[in-house]
Order: structure tokens, then C-alpha cells, then sequence
């Protein structure tokens, strides 16, 4: 426990930021959902590191519900992007806009 | 920490032996590029397209469930090494009981998706 | 100790340019192989917080799993235009950046400034407990199986959901018996050049069975 709890938080504000960065900016769809998963990781690293700070076992539980969510969130996001696929060939965020206003 | 580094060894023994087959090869072999040589499989069926096609939907469905199953080992692991240390027999049957109603409840996905023929590969045939 | 701080910088400084690479390389594939050292990286720093079983279930749950069915979808889908088409909102970039920098600032100064940890905070699981409890699982489960039994088992039924909805949703309903083994790679001419024409389940020509 030589590192402190800050260095732990700053990676992990930098990987949620840098997700938070790809959803806002990028267009393919694909690169948005895996955005998201790179902002849970950041989630998943603080939540370790204050559970091991806290010297509490809800940190991994916490991280364990998060990774079974993350899991469902990418099998359910992906079948609709397959389920797409069979209707259109671009998958950008700013053509998907049917159903948009 | 000093039991991770026997993770760190298997790491860097895994890079070395990918880094050393693959320039290992690229010294040795001789260079002589002939069409059918540099076919993605010398020998075999003429490629059609590029890999960059569309391909079939079961796939998808095949690895939607590995994972589906694969989260399911992390509530299963620890639940193993937790068993095994337990004496008393009703907190045996306890923890026995609570795995059951969880895989149960997962076992329905695995009946539907045997019902839906998720698993029949060579339907139509 | 100061092997830890090497390891530290070391985890953090890959995981960051792995996680930048994540968000600005081209093409998709390229994306989620950024992710897995994303998380590798992670999965190291969770050993570094003595976490072993984290560890362990961050490489074969992301890096074995989730990333591996990104790359099937990428494989369903056709993307070979994403290979030329530009790959960023070029609308949206302007109020994306600094929005990202605004959050990245925030979230920082909670993180630098955090109160400090308090001993009457702390809970039961000091390192030394978890090491008598024989590792990071058994002292997981001591807690998933009791104080969180109702979340264990809720997750079942969330990953029971999305395994169907999942199985709803891909599956082409016109299809009741998958398609068969003709169809598995459509021609290279059949699906670039036209707009949106509908494929599959509108064509005229459904998936024939022997």
C-alpha cells in the first residue's frame, strides 16, 4: 500500500474522462460502445481502490455486479447493432437518426 | 506480491516465444512470393471476397453465450473455495441451495437458446 | 516499496496511452485490441492493490469475453467503409473536448483532494484477514454470500435477461432455422455501392433449406 489512494483515482478519472472523450466524439458506432467499456474501467479501478483502502469487500463486490452489467450491457447493445446490420451498412451515430426528433 | 511474479515469467516467456518464432521464421525462410504461395491457405480453396463480409448471425449467438456463461464462472469460483471451507452441514446445504436457484435461473437461458436451435449447426442441410 | 512505485508508473502510463490509443485509432478492431491492454493494465493494478481474484476475473471476463464478442460483431458486421469515411463528429468535437477536459478537471480535484481515510471508516477486511481467509475469493465470498445474497442472485436473473433479449434481438426472425451454410459470407458486390437497402429479412430470396 506504498501508493496512495490519489495516484489510484487520478487513472481512474483519466480512463472514465478519455471514454466519456470517445462517446462525445467519435462516430462509429462500435468505437462508442467500446468507449463505454473504457469509462468502466475507470469505474471498476475506483472502486477497487477504495475497497482496498476502505479494507472493506463491497470494493469487489461492487466490481463483480459492475462486470456481470458490463457484460449484459455489450451482449444486449450488440445483438440491436447485429440486429441493424441487417437493415443498413454504416454504422455512424449521426445517420442512425430515424428515430431521432 | 512476490507470487505474481511467476505470472510476470509466464508473461514475458509468452512475448519472448511469439517475438522469437516469428523472427526466428522471417530469418530462415527463404523469399521466393509466387501467387499461390501467398494464398492465406497455400493449397486449399480459393478465397472468395475478403474477410471484411458479412458472415452468419450464429456465431454472434455462440460467443453472446460464452460470455453470458463465462460471468457466471466469477460468482462460481468464489462460491467453490467458500464451500469447500465450510464444516457444519446446514450452512452447506445453505450455500448449496443458493447456487442452485443461480444456476437454475441461467440454466433457462441455456433452455431456450437449445430450444431456439442456437446450437444446431447443420440445420438445413 | 519502490518496486510497487515502478509497477505503478508503469500500469498507469500504458493503461492511459492504451486508453487514448482506444479512442483515436481508426479502425474498430484496432479499438477494442487497445482496450485489452487497457485492461491487462488494470487487471495489474488490481494486483497492486492485492486484489489477485479481481485480477484474475477483469482478463478472462474482458479481455476473454467482452472484447471477443466485439470482435464477432465487428466480424457480422460490414465495416469496410469505416476505413475510409472520417471518424470523428466533426459537429460535435468542438463541445466534445472541452466538456471531456471540464470532467477530467473535476473528477482530478476530487481525486487529489479526497478527504482522508478515517480508521473508524475502515471495515473488516484488512490485509492481514484476507491473507488468513487463505486469499482475495475466499474473503469475497465471505461477504457475496451473505451480506449480498440478494445482488448474487439478482445477477442471474440480469444475465438471464440479456442472454435472451440478446437471443431475441440477433436472431432473424424470418428466418426460424438460421441461416444455412450458403449464406454464411454474402458476396463482396452484393453489399457495398447501394444505400440502405434492406438485407436479409426483406429480400427476396430467403436463406434456402436443403
Amino acid at each position: 500500500m506504498s501508493i496512495p489512494l490519489n495516484a489510484y483515482l487520478l487513472v481512474g478519472a483519466i480512463l472514465f474522462s478519455l471514454g466519456t472523450l470517445g462517446v462525445l466524439m467519435r462516430r462509429s458506432v462500435l468505437i462508442v460502445f467500446i468507449s463505454i467499456e473504457l469509462m468502466l474501467q475507470g469505474v471498476n479501478l475506483t472502486f477497487a481502490a477504495y475497497g482496498a483502502f476502505l479494507e472493506d469487500m463491497a470494493g469487489s463486490m461492487f466490481v463483480v455486479i459492475s462486470l456481470t452489467v458490463a457484460a449484459a450491457e455489450a451482449a444486449v447493445g450488440l445483438a440491436i447493432l447485429v440486429a441493424l446490420g441487417r437493415r443498413v451498412t454504416e454504422f455512424y451515430v449521426d445517420r442512425l437518426d430515424t428515430l431521432r426528433w | 506480491m512476490p507470487a505474481y511474479v511467476g505470472v510476470v515469467i509466464l508473461a514475458l516467456l509468452g512475448f519472448a516465444f511469439c517475438a522469437g518464432s516469428l523472427v526466428g521464421a522471417w530469418l530462415l525462410r527463404p523469399r521466393r512470393p509466387v501467387g499461390a504461395k501467398l494464398d492465406p491457405y497455400e493449397s486449399g480453396v480459393p478465397p472468395i471476397g475478403d474477410a471484411k463480409g458479412r458472415h452468419v448471425v450464429r456465431f454472434y449467438l455462440v460467443a453472446m453465450l460464452f460470455v453470458v456463461f463465462d460471468v457466471e464462472l466469477v460468482f462460481l469460483y468464489p462460491w467453490a473455495v467458500h464451500y469447500a471451507e465450510q464444516g457444519v452441514f446446514s450452512d452447506r446445504l445453505f450455500l448449496f441451495g443458493e447456487m442452485l436457484v443461480f444456476v437454475a435461473i441461467l440454466l433457462v437461458a441455456y433452455a431456450y437458446a437449445f430450444k431456439k436451435g442456437v446450437f444446431e449447426w447443420n440445420r438445413g442441410d | 516499496m519502490t518496486d510497487q512505485i515502478v509497477a505503478f508508473t508503469y500500469l498507469s502510463i500504458v493503461a492511459s496511452v492504451a486508453g487514448l490509443a482506444t479512442i483515436l485509432v481508426r479502425s474498430p478492431v484496432h479499438s477494442a485490441l487497445s482496450l485489452v491492454v487497457v485492461v491487462f493494465h488494470v487487471a495489474g493494478m488490481f494486483v497492486l492493490l492485492g486484489n489477485g481474484f479481481l485480477a484474475a476475473v477483469q482478463v478472462i471476463v474482458y479481455a476473454g469475453a467482452i472484447v471477443v464478442l466485439f470482435l464477432f460483431t465487428m466480424m457480422l458486421l460490414d465495416l469496410r467503409r469505416h476505413e475510409t469515411e472520417r471518424t470523428v463528429h466533426r459537429r460535435q468535437i468542438w463541445l466534445a473536448i472541452p466538456i471531456a477536459v471540464l470532467l477530467f478537471a473535476e473528477v482530478a480535484w476530487i481525486a487529489i483532494s479526497k478527504p482522508e481515510i478515517s480508521e473508524n471508516l475502515k471495515g473488516a477486511f484488512p490485509p492481514q484477514t484476507i491473507d488468513e481467509l487463505g486469499g482475495s475469493a475466499q474473503a469475497l465470498a465471505t461477504v457475496m454470500f451473505t451480506d449480498y445474497l440478494l445482488p448474487f442472485e439478482v445477477a442471474s436473473v440480469l444475465l438471464l435477461a440479456a442472454a435472451i433479449g440478446a437471443m431475441v434481438l440477433a436472431r432473424n426472425p424470418d428466418e426460424e432455422s438460421l441461416a444455412s451454410p450458403p449464406d454464411m459470407i454474402e458476396d463482396a458486390a452484393g453489399t457495398d455501392g447501394s444505400s440502405d437497402q434492406p438485407e436479409g429479412e426483406l429480400s427476396e430470396t430467403p436463406a434456402t433449406h436443403g
